[in-house]
């Protein structure tokens, strides 16, 4: 593992935080959007593995992560003070594909996180998506939107109607796809939302690129612990062949 | 470092060996590799195995558990496909062996008697087939007579690993008597994982990591003082304390399993902290 300093840690909403480590540029030079780190969230053996997150933003000698609050792990994440020491690893995983022609990103909560390093545009060879649809359950739950209004156009959506459009994700891209035709869809978020954009780009013939999670213990490719299923029988490794995956390859009864 | 066992004619630099099932079929890249004797790799059966559906890990505390099924290439693309990457990475190569009956593991073994591979590792964690399902582990009987039949047709480094999940001491004689050169103790103790409760929804695993260490530790102590077999240590080492641990209580030799899951560049970290220990010791002076 490598040793970083936290130099900020706070809540952004009541369970959704941001964390900002220090870290070498030489290693921040190796980072591609979509790649995730994994932090040790103890100095003894429990909880024992260290739990993996993408990385939101790159900035000087630095990167930050959005965690929320779920767990064991999380929550002492949430402890952290500026100065403490953590260890981490990374880059890990495939980074996203590299999409020719316009594209959306869309999200659901916390899902949001992986996408403001792509948006950034500090990796000239990943351009830019037209616009990101972003759905949460409240406003109070939509995070960062000052980021990343100022980086590209954004829509939202909230269950409750406290901002945006009152619905869903889905219905934010359904919304879209009758006005314009895209590439592709880059999605992260819960799999419910997964199910239902992978639905909508199947009716639409769009391309739908899904962000997945799983347990994971390595993170590396080491233990086989991180199965999707594909479809076409046999099994991905989240962690080296994803997290993002072209929802036409994997078995989808593995968002259910 | 003066360090220097062997096991036959295996011959050991460093203590550590890489365990079966914790570091791929060498398709990523490990770090640290110029600090172990010997890479054992993931259980390779007859035919190709798809290994279970998800979930396959749940955490305990202190501890993994996994259930990964076994999922391999099969002993053909083993042999063509994985065996040649493997040996590039330069270590010596051990085969952990997954069979379901005695004829699989002789199968196995007269596969890879004529490969580029210095030994081989019997998982008798398995279930026999022939017996209804009982597992290897559990008969001493059935030991003897895989080990027995094994080694006929298997003239390099022949290890057992035996499981926990047996009365070790009959099984490590039974190794011994059928002509076995060393033994792993041990592989992952059965544990289960409520992955929840409505729907109730059980893993059934192995449990690996520093939770096992103490129980482990404590099996290589008794069995050194019974067996005179060398036995190979594999259970929860994450430091260069606890390979030396391990080697006071008599191991030979440990694995490093679970550690190099966590910290991908475990291995030399723990490589570092046993050289200072045991010069500090002044072992092999
Ligand atoms: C590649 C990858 C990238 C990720 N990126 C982010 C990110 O940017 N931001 C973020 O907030 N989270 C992210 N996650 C999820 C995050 O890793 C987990 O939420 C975290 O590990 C939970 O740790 P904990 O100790 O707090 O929870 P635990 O105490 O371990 O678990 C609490 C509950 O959550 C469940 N759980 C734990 N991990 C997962 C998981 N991965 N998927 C589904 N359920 C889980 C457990 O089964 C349990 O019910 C990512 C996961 C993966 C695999
Ligand atoms: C993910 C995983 C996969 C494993 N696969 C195998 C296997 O295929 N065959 C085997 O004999 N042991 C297997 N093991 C057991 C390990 O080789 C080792 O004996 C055990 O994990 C205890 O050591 P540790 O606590 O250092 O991990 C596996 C362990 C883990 C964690
Ligand atoms: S988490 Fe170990 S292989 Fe993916």
């Amino acid at each position: 593992m490598y040793k970083a300093r936290v130099l900020e840690n706070g809540e952004l909403t009541s369970s959704i935080y941001s964390l900002v480590l220090s870290a070498e540029d030489s290693l921040l030079a190796n980072f591609l959007p979509g790649q995730f780190v994994k932090i040790k969230v103890s100095s003894g053996y429990d909880p024992l593995l260290p739990r993996p997150f993408t990385v939101h933003a790159i900035y000087d000698s630095a990167f930050e992560i959005l965690y929320q609050v779920v767990g064991r792990g999380t929550k002492a994440m949430s402890r952290l003070k500026p100065g403490d020491e953590v260890e981490f690893f990374g880059p890990l995983g495939k980074p996203f594909p590299r999409i020719e022609g316009s594209y959306l990103v869309s999200a659901g909560g916390v899902g949001v996180a992986g996408f403001g390093y792509l948006c950034q545009g500090l990796k000239p060879e990943f351009s830019l998506p037209a616009k990101l649809l972003y759905g949460a359950r409240t406003s109070a739950q939509l995070v960062k939107l000052d980021f990343f209004s100022t980086l590209l156009p954004v829509e939202v959506a909230t269950d409750d109607g406290s901002l945006g459009l009152k619905g869903t994700v889905a219905d934010l891209l359904l919304a879209e796809l009758n006005k314009q035709s895209y590439q592709a869809i880059l999605a992260c978020g819960p799999k419910p939302m997964l199910k239902a954009l992978a639905e909508l780009g199947r009716t639409y013939g769009v391309k739908i690129f899904l962000v997945l999670e799983t347990l994971l213990a390595c993170g590396t490719g080491y233990c086989l612990g991180c199965a999707v299923p594909s479809r076409r029988g046999g099994y991905f490794k989240l962690c080296v062949d994803g997290p993002t995956f072209d929802a036409e390859e994997i078995d989808l009864e593995f968002l259910r | 470092m003066n360090f220097y066992v062997k096991i036959g004619d295996f011959e050991l630099r460093s203590p550590l060996l890489l365990a079966s099932g914790t570091w791929g079929l060498g398709e990523k890249e490990i770090s640290g590799l110029e600090y172990i004797s010997a890479l054992i790799t993931k259980g390779v059966s007859k035919d190709p195995m798809p290994g279970n559906p998800p979930p396959r890990l749940a955490e305990a505390p202190c501890g993994l558990i996994n259930s990964i099924g076994l999922e391999n290439p099969g002993v053909e693309t083993f042999l063509k496909e994985y065996l040649p990457r493997i040996k590039k990475l330069g270590p010596k190569v051990i085969v952990n062996l997954h069979g379901e009956s005695i004829e699989d593991f002789c199968y196995l073994a007269e596969r890879f008697e004529n490969a580029d591979v210095s030994g081989i590792e019997l998982n008798i964690s398995c279930p026999n087939v022939r017996k209804g399902g009982i597992h290897f582990s559990e008969s001493a009987k059935d030991v003897f007579e895989l080990v027995n039949e094994v080694r006929k047709r298997f003239s390099k480094l022949l290890i057992v690993k035996l499981s926990p999940r047996s009365n070790v001491f009959d099984i490590a004689f039974a190794c011994e008597e059928a002509g076995a050169d060393a033994l792993t103790v041990a592989n992952t103790y059965p544990a289960l994982a409520v992955v929840s409760l409505k729907p109730f929804k059980v893993l059934l695993g192995g449990l690996s990591g520093p939770a096992i260490k103490p129980l482990t530790l404590r099996l290589v102590y008794e069995l050194s003082q019974k067996v005179k077999l060398p036995i190979i240590a594999s259970g929860g080492v994450m430091t260069g304390r606890d390979v030396v641990e391990y080697l006071a209580c008599g191991a030979t030799a440990v694995q490093v399993g679970t550690a190099l899951l966590i910290d991908p560049l475990g291995i030399k970290k723990i490589y570092k902290e046993f050289e200072e220990l045991y010069q500090e010791l002044e072992w092999g002076s």
